[in-house]
Formats: structure tokens, C-alpha cells, sequence
């Protein structure tokens, strides 16, 4: 009767168990992918060797994994409001383009003799925050509007959404934002609105910090404020929340509104800080990335800036992978899709433990914990 | 003996509590068998298992002296073990031959065959005196029959041996006769039926023999001949019940809650609230009796502007909150207890804390941030007062018993200190031990002078707690009764929809009810 894994009656969820299955789901995902670098005859050491020493290891590396890192965070962030209050949002893409074409403009406004003018960057920080935030949170908030008063499908219309904004986007970088010159692109922002480099000698900029702000405020709204407990009473059951006299339609505008906020900060993060000018496909995918990595930060608010870390770090790694080794880039890609299936995979391991009882023949602890 | 069948030495373990403790059951060929205990005792645990829903943690089960393995409900279909759930496994929109079908395959290669199904269904349907249509829809029938395709689903695989869970909970007088008769027709062919229930005057009315469980473990098995309800509850809850509340007479107070012409309509724009008016006095219960789906959820719904009221005034106080917000008429001095529990009445993901203060959010507040300390502490205080039995208040509230649950909601809705408390069947599905406290705690609101309207179908409830009965039917009230003088067969003649003619009044009017001085 004894078995080696014994089923538990509740999952272990001590931050112990968590990490040992989540590192258990990275290395078995490692373990697959270390197949695939057999046919470029690398050696799966070398490869993975490269793929973390460039983004942990060396101060270059590190800066550009935090710039990646920062807009992953900022998508996560407005994952987890938006699902948490149970709209399952997908627009972020479309919000991050908006955001960024919000900041840019802004930007490029505080030219000499355009209506803002030349400010400090004290100054124009906030006001881009602010207009960033209000432009990616009313795009989502239109499709929170849709869902809340006419029932309509909220990952449709997020997920179509997105094209419009990247068009959008594509209008102004190819019409009146265009700068003289060929390629369809602003002009170089001024540099007074540029995010502050934070590690000298790297690219790493005060995105992360924002990030980080970011990621505090939203604890603190969904653990702290009465409008979190709102939120999160609505995600898990609408009808309990129309009960609790929660106004459940404007709780999820509300949702869409920061979610899509959010959203439009990562943009600006990636306008003001590296890019310093707008152009069609800033995205690139960011806005689906950082629904992942929140989804692998198993929607908590605290975990979400070290898990787009690794994310961003890991893509930082693998250009080096591609440059250095030639292996191409796409390989992390399938290595960091697999890390986040086997690790949401990996949750059952804990509802198992191992009965080292097993090796001394003892009978299984159930029947031994019921009372005579 | 064809088709025994004995569970031995069962044991299964949930978190915190082990919810069969060697469990011994032997259900016999051809008998009524019921199971009875409280929530939370573990019956429908041990069914669960039974039907393969559940692997066990040990233990052995035979049929005729072998012993089977049940690994899934497909196993134990195979075997002749069918079950009726409490909410029926039935596709609404299908027909009823389509219901049967579903899951087997009848017919030839990708073909459906439902021609020669329906054939063997009117068969069996007659010879079990199931009275059905194969072509009906589903969603078309009333709730009585669509149990009874559920039974035919079983008969159709051929179960030996069906279990059937809390099946009286949603029949009208009627209906649970027919269910009954139908029952008996199935012992007579040979076949075994397990009741599970925790209302012993069904028992003594259609069973063989009972098995009573206790905290997960059998107290006892009897021969229904044999034994007595007082001695059952005994063994069920292990001491003397007193399900007569004892309702102390009281002068009713002033009119809290009066509701005028109501009028209200389902999602389909059916009308289900057709021009209801009552009123609710302090410190007096009114009591809506009726079978469900006659509008009572949609009343107390709209009482509380969950759904839109088409016509008609409701005031609290004297003062009108009819269209207003669900937080306004909260604020206005509106407790509501949901028939929904898990899903209306809790979060069911969120701890005991946290359900505590569900409409009481932006209560406890610290500037603009939750004081979470008072909210805790005002969270023991009602686990303490309501006796709520749980692993502490961090315990997810899906995990609670529904008795334990039920107080849950219940407490907190009368902490609020509400004027008016709208209960909706605040009993179903809660053992004996459970009821009673329910019954204890809506009398002390009463007491309190808090206007209270219960909406029950359990007549016995009403009975029990109630000033007045008024009797629901079709959206109408159908007459009201004085409970002291109300007949049962009066309010059972009201329930299906016969006006009585010579009953104490007649209709919705309230004037010449004044009421209160002869008890």
C-alpha cells in the first residue's frame, strides 16, 4: 500500500514549496530545451552558460535586462488589476502603443515654441505619467464600457483593439508626427524628457523605478483599500459583489481603466526611456509577454518585478546567445514558453508529497493519522 | 440475496476533518435505504464514493460478496450504481431522450438512433410509472419531473442500485407522493434505493431500513419499523432536538417594510412579481410560503434592487427606496439573507474575514485605507456569538459546512443592526442541529423588534417562526393566514394555486389582517 508520492488533501503553499516546484518546472523546462541546442552542436552548458551570465553577471547585461524588464512589469501589473477583478483583459498591447504615442506627443510638445515649451523634466515627468495613464486607460476603459453596459466579450474586443491602436500609432509616426527623412518615425525627443539613466555606464533607465512604484501602489490598492476588496469581490463573484451593493459595471470600467493605465506607463517606459522617439512596432509583442509574466507571478502584485526580471534578462541573454554562438534567439523563446507551461504544470507537484516512509516499508501515514 | 452491496471500513480524509472514519454500510437488494445525519456528517461524502466521484483513502467495497473497484462515476454506472445529484446533471435545452443518451453511445457508427432510445424509454417510463414524454424538452418541465428523468437516466443504463440526494428538497406536497409511489415500484422490481436526507418524516414515511451518521462516523442502522423520530434525531444529533421554536407572543410594532403593487419580471421579460403588496412590522415575522419559482426570488431580488422593479413602491421606514441603488437600500436599513449561499450571499475563495465584512467594506476604515484589525476583530466576535465552527477566520468560507456558512451570513447580516431582514429558505439543506440555531437566531432578531420576512417552501418552518403566512402563487398572494389558526391543508390547497373558499382571508389585502392581539 505504501507509495513514494502520497496524494495531499490541500496543496503545500509555503513559500518554500512554491519556489522548490517553480525552480523544479525551470529546470525541467531547461532539461527540454537543452535538446534543441544539440542540433546547432553547442553544448546545452556553454548556451545556458551564456544565456544567464550576459544578463546577471555583467553590468552591460544587467541594464539592458532592466529596461526590458520595466514595461513587462508594468503590463503584469495591469494583468493582475484587470483578471484579478475578473476582466480578462488583452488590449495591453494596443494601451502600451497608446501610452507611448501619448508620452511621445507630450514630448515632443516641449520643444521651443510648440504649446508646451521647454519645462524641466521634474515638471514634464507627471504631466506624461498622467497623460500616458489617462490615454492606455481610457482605450481599455472604452472596451470596460462595452463589457459593463452592453455585455459584450472583453477579450474579443481587447484583443481587436489592438490593432487599432498599433494603426493608430502607425498614422502618426507616418503623418503629422512624422520627422523629415525617410523612415516613418518622430523626431528625437528633446533631451529634457528623457528618463534618467539610473547605472552608469549601462542603459538602464528610471523606468524600473517607476515599475516598482507601481508595483507598491497596487498591493497596497488590492490588500489595503476598500475599492481592492471590491475589485477582487467582483472577480470572484459578480452576483456576491450586486449583492454587497458593489456597482459591479463600474467597478469593472474602473479595472479596465488602471489596467489599461498601466499599460499606457510600460509605453511610456519604453518612449522616454529607450527608444527616445516614436515608430511603428514598438511593441513587439511586450503587451501578450507581460500578461505571461504575470500569469508565472501567479497574479501577485510583490512577485511580479523579480519574475519580469528574469524574463527580460533571459531575452537580453538570448540576443547575446545569437550573436556570440549563433544559435538563434527564438530557441529562449520556446525555453521561456515551456518554463511558464511547466510551471503552471507544476502546481499539482504540491498537492504531492514524498512518503520516505517508502524506503522503510512503512504503511502510508493516512490510515495512521485516523483516530480509533 | 441478488445485488448486495457493502461498504466496508471506509475512511476519507478532507483537510482538517475526516469525513468518513471506517465506515460500514450494507445496502440490501430491493430495499429503500436511507441515510441520514447532518451536514457535514458525511453522507454525502460516502455516496460520492460510492458513485466513484471520490477515491477513498482505504477501505473495501463489494457487490454480491466481490469486491469492485470504483474509479470513476463510469464504473460505477457499469456496475448499476446510478445517481440523482441535489442539482440535476440535465442539458435544458435538450429533450428528455436526448438527456438519456448523452454520454452513451446508441445507434450505429456516428449515427444517433434516438427513433429506437424513445421507444425504450416510453417503455420504461411506463412500466416505472414515470409519466414522461421522450420528446419534451427539458427546460420545459416542471422541477418534480425533471427529476424524475433523472431517474429514468439511471433506469435507462440500468442501475441496480441509484442513490438519490436530498431528493424531497424541491417538491411540493405532491410531487414527493409521486416520488414516493414511484420509489416503491423500484423496490418492487428488485432494485435497491439509497436516500440521502436529513428529513425523518420522509424517512418514516418511504424507507426499509435508515443509517444514521455522526461526524463521519455510523451511528446506527434500523429497521424503520423499529424505531422511532425521536430516536433518530437522537442518534443524529446525539442529543434531544427541539424542533418546536418557541416563540415567545409579542405586540407587532409599527410598519417598517410596506410594498405596493409590486411589480417584477424575469430575464425572459416574464412577468414573476404580478402586483404584490404586504407589509412587514417590527418585531413580527411574515412568512411567504409557496413552492419555489412562483416569484419568491424574484421578490426578494427586487426588494433589494438586484433586479428592476417594473411597477409599484417599496418603503422602508416610510420612506421610498424603490428604485435606489443595492448600496442605498442597504444603507436604508436592508438586511438580506440570499437562498445562494456559496454564490449570492459569500465569496466562497475568500476567508471567514473577509465574508464578514461582505457589504460592510467601507465600514471599518482607517483614513482611506481598510482597518483591517477592527474588521477581524468584529469577524470573531460574530464566529463567537453565532457559534460558527471553522479552523479559525482565515479558513476559506467554501470550506465552512452550509450550517456553518448560513450563520455566517446570517450573523452578519443581523449585526448590521438592520431594520428589516429579508430570509430567503435560510434552512435548505442544513441538518437539524443547524435549523435550530437558524430558528433561535430569527426569533431573538424578532425579538429585537427587527421586521422580518421569511420566505420558505418549508412549510414547517413557517409554522414554526412566522406571525402571518401569506402563500405565494404565480407572483400572487394567494391569501393570508394568522399562523395560530392557519390550517396546513388551507396553505398547502393556496400553494397549488386553489383559492380557498372558505379560509380566513382571502387575497392580498391587508386592512382587516390586523393581527397580533389573539396570540
Amino acid at each position: 500500500m505504501a507509495k513514494l508520492f502520497e496524494r495531499r488533501l490541500t496543496p503545500a503553499d509555503s513559500p518554500l514549496a512554491v519556489l522548490a516546484t517553480t525552480s523544479a518546472a525551470f529546470l525541467a523546462a531547461m532539461l527540454v530545451a537543452a535538446f534543441l541546442f544539440l542540433s546547432y552542436d553547442a553544448s546545452p552548458f556553454q548556451a545556458y552558460f551564456a544565456l544567464f551570465h550576459e544578463p546577471f553577471a555583467t553590468l552591460r547585461g544587467f541594464g539592458y535586462a532592466l529596461v526590458r524588464a520595466s514595461p513587462l512589469a508594468l503590463i503584469a501589473l495591469g494583468t493582475i488589476v484587470s483578471w484579478r477583478s475578473g476582466f480578462s483583459y488583452l488590449g495591453f498591447e494596443g494601451c502600451f502603443v497608446i501610452g507611448a504615442a501619448a508620452a511621445g506627443w507630450l514630448a515632443l510638445w516641449t520643444a521651443p515654441g510648440l504649446p508646451i515649451g521647454p519645462i524641466p523634466f521634474i515638471l514634464f515627468l507627471p504631466l506624461a505619467i498622467l497623460g500616458a495613464f489617462l490615454a492606455g486607460g481610457l482605450w481599455a476603459g472604452l472596451v470596460g464600457l462595452v463589457r459593463a453596459g452592453l455585455g459584450g466579450n472583453e477579450v474579443l474586443i481587447s484583443l481587436m483593439s489592438n490593432y487599432v491602436a498599433i494603426f493608430v500609432l502607425q498614422y502618426l509616426v507616418s503623418g503629422p508626427l512624422r520627422a523629415p527623412g525617410s523612415l516613418p518615425e518622430t523626431r528625437l525627443f528633446p533631451r529634457t524628457t528623457w528618463l534618467p539613466f539610473i547605472l552608469p555606464g549601462t542603459r538602464a533607465h528610471a523606468g524600473i523605478l517607476i515599475a516598482i512604484i507601481a508595483a507598491v501602489l497596487v498591493w497596497v490598492l488590492l490588500k489595503k483599500m476598500p475599492l481592492g476588496y471590491e475589485l477582487i469581490v467582483t472577480g470572484f463573484s459578480p452576483s456576491a459583489a450586486k449583492y454587497a451593493g458593489i456597482d459591479v459595471g463600474r467597478r469593472l470600467v474602473l479595472a479596465a481603466f488602471f489596467a489599461g493605465g498601466l499599460g499606457g506607463v510600460a509605453g511610456l517606459t519604453e518612449v522616454l526611456g529607450s527608444q527616445h522617439r516614436l515608430m511603428d512596432g514598438i511593441s513587439g509583442g511586450v503587451g501578450f509577454v507581460g500578461v505571461v509574466v504575470a500569469l508565472l507571478a501567479r497574479l501577485n502584485p510583490m512577485a511580479v518585478i523579480p519574475t519580469a526580471l528574469l524574463y527580460g534578462g533571459m531575452s537580453v541573454g538570448a540576443d547575446a546567445m545569437q550573436r556570440r554562438a549563433s544559435i538563434p534567439s527564438s530557441i529562449t523563446f520556446i525555453l521561456q514558453s515551456l518554463a511558464v507551461l511547466l510551471v503552471l504544470a507544476f502546481e499539482a507537484l504540491r498537492y504531492y508529497k514524498i512518503n520516505f516512509g517508502f524506503f522503510r516499508g512503512a504503511p502510508p501515514s493516512v490510515v495512521e493519522q485516523v483516530p480509533k | 440475496m441478488k445485488h448486495t452491496l457493502e461498504m466496508r471500513n471506509i475512511v476519507k480524509r478532507f483537510p482538517g476533518v475526516i469525513a468518513n472514519n471506517r465506515v460500514n454500510l450494507t445496502i440490501r437488494a430491493g430495499e429503500i435505504h436511507a441515510l441520514l445525519g447532518e451536514n457535514g456528517a458525511g453522507k454525502s461524502t460516502l455516496m460520492q464514493i460510492l458513485y466513484g466521484f471520490h477515491p477513498m483513502d482505504s477501505g473495501e467495497i463489494f457487490m454480491d460478496g466481490e469486491e469492485i473497484l470504483l474509479r470513476s462515476p463510469k464504473d460505477a454506472i457499469a456496475l448499476g450504481i446510478g445517481m440523482v445529484h441535489q442539482e440535476f446533471m440535465l442539458v435544458r435545452p435538450f429533450s428528455v431522450v436526448e438527456n438519456t443518451v448523452l454520454g452513451l453511445r446508441e445507434g450505429s457508427g456516428p449515427f444517433l438512433d434516438l427513433q429506437r432510445a424513445s421507444e425504450r424509454l416510453k417503455e420504461l417510463s411506463n412500466r416505472h410509472g414515470l409519466a414522461l414524454d421522450p420528446a419534451a424538452r427539458v427546460g420545459t418541465l416542471p422541477i418534480g419531473v425533471q427529476q424524475r428523468v433523472e431517474i429514468l437516466k439511471l433506469l435507462y443504463r440500468d442501475a441496480r442500485l441509484l442513490i438519490l440526494d436530498e431528493p424531497t428538497a424541491v417538491l411540493t406536497p405532491q410531487e414527493k407522493n409521486q416520488l414516493f409511489a414511484i420509489l416503491r415500484k423500484l423496490k418492487e422490481d428488485g432494485r435497491s434505493v439509497v436516500i440521502v436526507t436529513h428529513k425523518l418524516g420522509e424517512i418514516m414515511e418511504c424507507a426499509d431500513r435508515v443509517t444514521v451518521m455522526r461526524d463521519g462516523q455510523v451511528v446506527a442502522t434500523r429497521e424503520i419499523a423499529a424505531t422511532s423520530e425521536q430516536e433518530l434525531t437522537r442518534l443524529m444529533v446525539g442529543r434531544d432536538v427541539n424542533l418546536r421554536a418557541n416563540k415567545v407572543d409579542q405586540e407587532p410594532g409599527a410598519p417598517v417594510l410596506q410594498v405596493h403593487d409590486l411589480r417584477v419580471n424575469d430575464e425572459s421579460g416574464r412577468e414573476k412579481v404580478c402586483g404584490l403588496s404586504l407589509e412587514v412590522h417590527a418585531g413580527e415575522i411574515l412568512g411567504i410560503a409557496g413552492v419555489d419559482g412562483n416569484g419568491q426570488s424574484e421578490l426578494c431580488e427586487a426588494l433589494l434592487h438586484l433586479r428592476r422593479i417594473q411597477r409599484g413602491k417599496v418603503l422602508v421606514n416610510g420612506g421610498e427606496v424603490t428604485h435606489q441603488s443595492v448600496a442605498k437600500h442597504r444603507a436604508s436599513g436592508i438586511s438580506y439573507v440570499p437562498a445562494d449561499r456559496r454564490r449570492v450571499g459569500s465569496v466562497t475563495e475568500m476567508s471567514v474575514a473577509d465574508n464578514a465584512v461582505l457589504g460592510l467594506q467601507r465600514k471599518y476604515m482607517r483614513g482611506l485605507f481598510r482597518n483591517s484589525s477592527e474588521a477581524r476583530k468584529s469577524a470573531e466576535t460574530l464566529a463567537t456569538r453565532f457559534g460558527i465552527r471553522s479552523s479559525g477566520i482565515d479558513q476559506a468560507a467554501g470550506k465552512l459546512s452550509g450550517g456553518n456558512l448560513q450563520k455566517l451570513i446570517l450573523g452578519r447580516e443581523i449585526m448590521r443592526g438592520a431594520a428589516v431582514l429579508f430570509v430567503e429558505q435560510p434552512t435548505r439543506g442544513l441538518d437539524v442541529g443547524a435549523v435550530e440555531s437558524v430558528w433561535q437566531e430569527l426569533l431573538a432578531a424578532r425579538k429585537e423588534g427587527k421586521a422580518i420576512l421569511l420566505i420558505s417552501a418549508e412549510l414547517d418552518e413557517l409554522l414554526n417562526l412566522a406571525d402571518r403566512i401569506a402563500v405565494m402563487f404565480e407572483g400572487r398572494i394567494m391569501g393570508t393566514v394568522e399562523t395560530a389558526t392557519a390550517s396546513v391543508e388551507a396553505i398547502g390547497l393556496m400553494m397549488a394555486g386553489i383559492r380557498p373558499s372558505e379560509t380566513i382571508a382571502v387575497g392580498p389585502t391587508r386592512k382587516e389582517l390586523r393581527h397580533g392581539e389573539t396570540l
